[in-house]
């Protein structure tokens, strides 16, 4: 679904990713795991455009999407969960969602997909009306989350999902991606939480200083010795 | 009751200036220095259409909204996208006071440097309310302002564009996995903040004069006014401008009309010490308010 070749980003003269190469495949969920300053949301940012690529080429179902701006991505059917949430704090919950569906015109669509929001999130709808930055930070990723389903999009990415929930939370989180994976949609996860972004991937790519020095299926990643003492700690 | 009047009819203009200002920086947090010169232009081009050419009020007002559209775009164009990122990047200080200067050099060379009679609506028609002698262009002007303020924030609150204004306003990237050209956007308020200044220099021309210099202490009050009031918030710029307004004109009995002008920097000065956010950001004015984090 989604092939990246010889990707290179730099911000000015420095390069932070460098010839990177990976492929995502229609209805998986592939986690990009690595350290700090690895280059992980550089690349996400990158995939949805926010960020220009100095070399390398984005396909995305066999077209070229490297140059396309991060609006016309959107239409395309490719949806990020950005790092931080960045929920519009002044917004209401309902506007807050109403922005996710701004690429949608049909408004029979819009509402019904809010009402299959509603149906999904039900806290919500019991808080459609209260501004987004009062949200905790939960019911905050939740709303990322469906503010970004409101498109219907075919390539979901989710940078750092978990950043600053309470494990209980974490959970939760996950097990909504496991459903959403369920509905056809394809999932690009970067994580810190690696055990519990694993347990639901089915391929897995590890970043060093901008550079895949890993890749292969979950149970390899897991059964790689090395790569589970220098990347992801006691799993 | 004349000077309330005439100092709300004031303050209206302040009000339209501080709102328009407040559009361009709600979505790019830059200070358009060179608004006051994009409402002059406006107020002489309608002059020049009116005078020169026998067009009535109305078509005259049109073709200096257009007009002013076009130079507020123009401006945008090259004076601020071609920086790139404008939290970085402070060159737009720079480039919007040059756009300023060669507006209001240009004014003086198309139009002279004579100032202008500039006629009122209604022929100057005169209302009596109690004992004062009111012109109708005034409460015109007022009215005018209030509708401009009423309208503009109800497209921003209820509207499927206002959203999106608002949530370029928090920010732009954030903005754009949304779907939303973050780019357009601010390109349409910029457009619309020049509307808002043709229509602010037509009304102002009667009272001031039409000439190249006729918003210079104007302009510098509208942003006292946009400060008062806190930037990008249509609620604050009105409150700003008309209390502004009120204010100037009933100081004015009692003070030399030579030190008048001083009095609205005094007050911004005080603000922007005390109430660095605006009047509106005062502590009684905010019982239960939620204070965003601005990131």
């Amino acid at each position: 679904m989604l092939k990246v070749e010889n990707l290179t980003i730099a911000y000015g003269k420095t390069e932070v990713v460098h010839h990177v190469s990976f492929d995502i495949k229609q209805g998986s969920v592939v986690t990009v795991v690595g350290a700090n300053g690895a280059g992980k949301s550089t690349i996400l940012n990158t995939l949805v455009g926010l960020h220009r690529a100095k070399e390398g080429t984005i396909l995305y179902k066999g077209e070229d999407i490297t140059k396309t701006t991060p609006d016309k991505l959107v239409r395309k059917g490719i949806r990020l969960v950005p790092e931080g949430r960045q929920i519009f704090a002044e917004h209401s919950v309902e506007e807050n969602m109403l922005l996710g569906a701004y690429a949608e015109k049909d408004a029979k669509k819009i509402h019904d997909r809010m009402d299959e929001m509603f149906d999904r999130f039900p806290i919500l709808k019991e808080r459609r009306k209260q501004l987004g930055g009062t949200l905790s930070g939960g019911e905050q990723q939740m709303l990322a989350i469906a503010r970004a389903l409101m498109t219907g999009p075919e390539l979901l990415i989710l940078d750092e999902p978990s950043l600053g929930l309470a494990p209980i939370i974490v959970a939760d989180v996950f097990k909504l991606l496991t459903e959403i994976k369920k509905t056809g949609v394809t999932i690009m996860l970067v994580e810190q939480m690696v055990d519990n972004a694993l347990s639901i991937s089915d391929y897995a790519y590890v970043l060093e200083t901008g550079n895949v020095v890993f890749s292969g299926t979950r149970d390899e990643v897991k059964n790689s010795d090395d790569i589970v003492k220098a990347y992801l700690g006691n799993i | 009751m004349q000077q309330l009047i005439f100092g709300l009819a004031n303050g209206s203009i302040y009000a339209l200036m501080a709102l328009a200002i407040g559009m361009v920086s709600s979505t790019t947090g830059i200070v358009n220095f060179a608004h006051a010169s994009v409402v002059m232009m406006g107020a002489m081009v309608s002059w020049w259409m009116m005078v020169i050419y026998g067009l009535s009020y109305l078509p005259a007002l049109i073709i200096a909204i257009v007009v002013s559209i076009v130079l507020n775009i123009v401006m945008y164009e090259a004076c601020v996208k071609k920086l790139g990122n404008l939290q970085h990047n402070v060159g737009w200080i720079i480039t919007l006071f040059g756009a300023s200067i060669i507006l209001d050099n240009t004014a003086r060379m198309v139009f002279g440097t004579e100032p202008q009679a500039f006629p009122y609506l209604f022929e100057g028609k005169m209302v009596t309310i109690g004992d004062a002698n009111i012109l109708l262009h005034e409460l015109m002007m007022i009215t005018i302002a209030i509708v401009i303020g009423i309208v503009y924030q109800t497209v921003i609150k209820k509207t499927r564009f206002g959203r999106a204004v608002r949530a370029v306003a928090f920010r732009p990237s954030t903005a754009e996995l949304m779907g939303i050209k973050s780019e357009y956007i601010i390109l349409l308020c910029f457009a619309m903040a020049g509307a808002v200044a043709a229509v602010g220099g037509v009304l102002i021309a009667p009272i001031t004069f039409a000439s190249y210099t006729m918003t210079l202490s104007i302009g510098l009050k509208g942003f006292a006014a946009a400060v008062l009031g806190g930037f990008g918030n249509a609620k604050g710029a009105f409150i700003g401008g008309l209390s502004l307004g009120i204010i100037e004109s009933f100081i004015s009995i009692f003070i030399p009309a030579g030190i008048k002008d001083s009095i609205s920097f005094v007050i911004m000065i005080v603000v922007i010490i005390f109430l660095p956010g605006g009047i509106l950001s005062a502590k009684i004015f905010n019982k239960n308010g939620f204070a965003s984090e601005k990131v």
